[in-house]
């Protein structure tokens, strides 16, 4: 068991409802808390509304009501509330989405200089200290289409980490991934948890979450079903609708 | 991958009527017009010796073509800052911007050209150019600067019409090249659009840095396939009388009667400008297609 201290809470979401316009409910009543440091598994059959609840975290859907508050800042209409708590989530996807006419280094530099307005050189160094901490620091001159999808994954998270979010959002990170390449890409996950950062992820990877996670949500048809810590989630599980899941999928 | 071409008896049958095709059609000019060839009387067009400064100047031909190499630059230009910058108003969130680059659009490619080139040239030449007064402008320059804008442009007292047919042009053309450049951004992955918004760019940083740079690798081939165009098309403003090539071969052909080789030197000469630009296009299509990122 990982002995971490979690702090107050970071992100505030209270009864979050969002239909999207062809009448599919993705979240319906959603309320959860997250603790800085914390690190939530978000786990449920597809369609559940788990990607979509981490789009409506920064901003990439709209909610239709409910309320949420990341660490003091409405997530509500203002343009620069917005932005300010775009620059703060790190966010990686699925399918990497590296732009492709950039090498990796120019990136990972991209938001550092546009955003943060850091200098070249200052961006240089941040971005050579991210690439050697997910393990690619010969691959900097490289384009993404030259890389495999595990190394495009980690340049992702570096791409994500050069921003020093406060949280990071994993959608589905190794899902397109072969599988010998999902490995490496865990073990940069496995690494930020436990230095602290905070993060939510939503993942297949079951070992993933029993590992390094606090807290374990299910969802189902855009409602949490059941939370609770790894050991508790998946050793015991109360609700009939979780068991069920977990058995198909163990 | 090339397929390996043979040439079968089916080609071999095909070459020999078509070649005998165009021994019809110059055995037809021959006699059946009875044409009298003069290409000698043709150079002269195109190049002559000025007794009077004693050197050798561009007959009416070439100083047409130079005229439509002219039109073509500046129209490839502005045709392309039109069609950029409407074509980023065709995708924008403001309705404002949608509304008025779809009504440009719309307008430009649903009349002909020629009735464009008329309303613009009466509407835009006299009423917008000729009171801004740029004809008496550049011919209070001096020499070298009459100079200069002749060589960019058009002589100083052709001045207007020149600017009024080369942006009638380029408004023209622009309306074909701002659907290249909305198909180009809306082709680019919503994954771009969201990884970039997700480091917290603002939606010009996005532009001009992520979807901007893609969508132009992506349409180079399409846009050079307009620049073509607009280079044929230019032969259309001849109808309001700026002297290009397609101008000039009209006047020298009522004046001469030389039909037929008047426009075989004028074909050729369009075909050296457009030509280069097809294997250009050829060229960046191939390379496309191997998929250079």
């Amino acid at each position: 068991m990982n002995v971490k201290k979690l702090g107050d809470h970071i992100i505030t979401v209270d009864k979050v409802c969002k239909t999207f316009p062809n009448g599919v409910k993705a979240l319906c009543d959603f309320s959860t808390n997250i603790r800085r440091a914390e690190v939530v598994v978000v786990i449920g059959p597809s369609g559940s509304g788990k990607s979509t609840f981490l789009r409506c975290l920064n901003g990439l859907e709209e909610i239709d009501s409910g309320e949420i508050i990341f660490d003091g800042i409405p997530l509500d209409h203002d343009k620069k509330n917005r932005l300010k708590i775009r620059r703060e989530m790190g966010m990686v996807f699925q399918s990497f989405n590296l732009f492709p006419h950039m090498t990796v280094l120019e990136n990972i530099m991209l938001a550092q200089k546009l955003v943060r307005k850091s200098s070249t050189g200052v961006a240089k160094d941040v971005s050579m200290e991210l690439l050697e901490k997910v393990g690619i620091q010969d691959k900097v001159s490289a384009y993404p289409g030259q890389l495999s999808g595990g190394q495009q994954q980690r340049v992702a998270i570096a791409r994500a980490l050069a921003m020093k979010p406060k949280v990071m959002l994993f959608d589905e990170a190794t899902s397109a991934l072969d599988p010998e390449m999902i490995g490496e890409v865990l073990d940069v996950m496995k690494t930020l948890a436990r230095e602290g950062m905070t993060m939510i992820c939503v993942t297949h990877e079951l070992g993933f979450a029993q590992e390094v996670s606090d807290w374990v949500i299910f969802m189902d048809q855009g409602k949490i079903i059941e939370g609770g810590t790894a050991d508790h989630f998946f050793s015991n599980p109360q609700e009939e609708r979780t068991k069920l899941f977990l058995s198909q999928i163990l | 991958m090339k397929k390996k071409r043979y040439f079968t008896p089916t080609d071999l049958m095909l070459s020999v009527m078509f070649l005998l095709f165009c021994l019809f059609i110059a055995y037809r000019i021959k006699v059946g017009l009875n044409y009298n060839w003069a290409w000698d009387s043709i150079f002269q067009f195109l190049f002559r010796f000025d007794n009077e400064s004693n050197s050798w100047v561009s007959g009416l031909i070439m100083t047409g073509f130079y005229t439509t190499i002219r039109l073509s630059i500046w129209g490839i230009l502005f045709a392309t800052v039109f069609g950029v910058v409407s074509g980023i108003a065709r995708t924008s969130s403001i309705p404002l911007f949608r509304w008025l680059a779809t009504t440009y659009v719309e307008t430009m490619r649903n009349l002909p050209p020629l009735v464009i080139i008329f309303i613009a040239y009466f509407f835009v030449g006299d009423q917008l150019l000729y009171p801004l007064g740029i004809d008496d402008w550049a011919e209070t320059l001096s020499p070298t600067g009459q100079n200069i804008i002749t060589v960019l442009f058009a002589k100083p007292s052709q001045l207007t019409s020149f600017l009024a047919a080369l942006m009638t042009l380029a408004i023209f053309e622009g309306a074909y090249i701002t659907e290249i450049v909305r198909a180009g951004i809306e082709s680019i992955d919503r994954g771009q659009w969201e990884a970039s918004h997700s480091l917290g760019l603002t939606r010009y940083q996005q532009m001009r840095h992520i979807i901007l740079p893609q969508t132009f690798q992506r349409i180079m081939p399409p846009l050079a396939g307009q620049f073509i165009s607009l280079i044929k098309d230019s032969s259309i403003v001849s109808v309001i009388s700026i002297q290009e090539l397609c101008f000039q071969g009209i006047e020298i052909m009522t004046g001469t009667l030389h039909t037929i080789e008047i426009w075989i030197v004028v074909t050729l000469l369009y075909l050296t400008l457009t030509l280069p630009c097809s294997l250009v296009v050829e060229r960046l299509e191939n390379s496309m297609s191997r998929g250079v990122h």
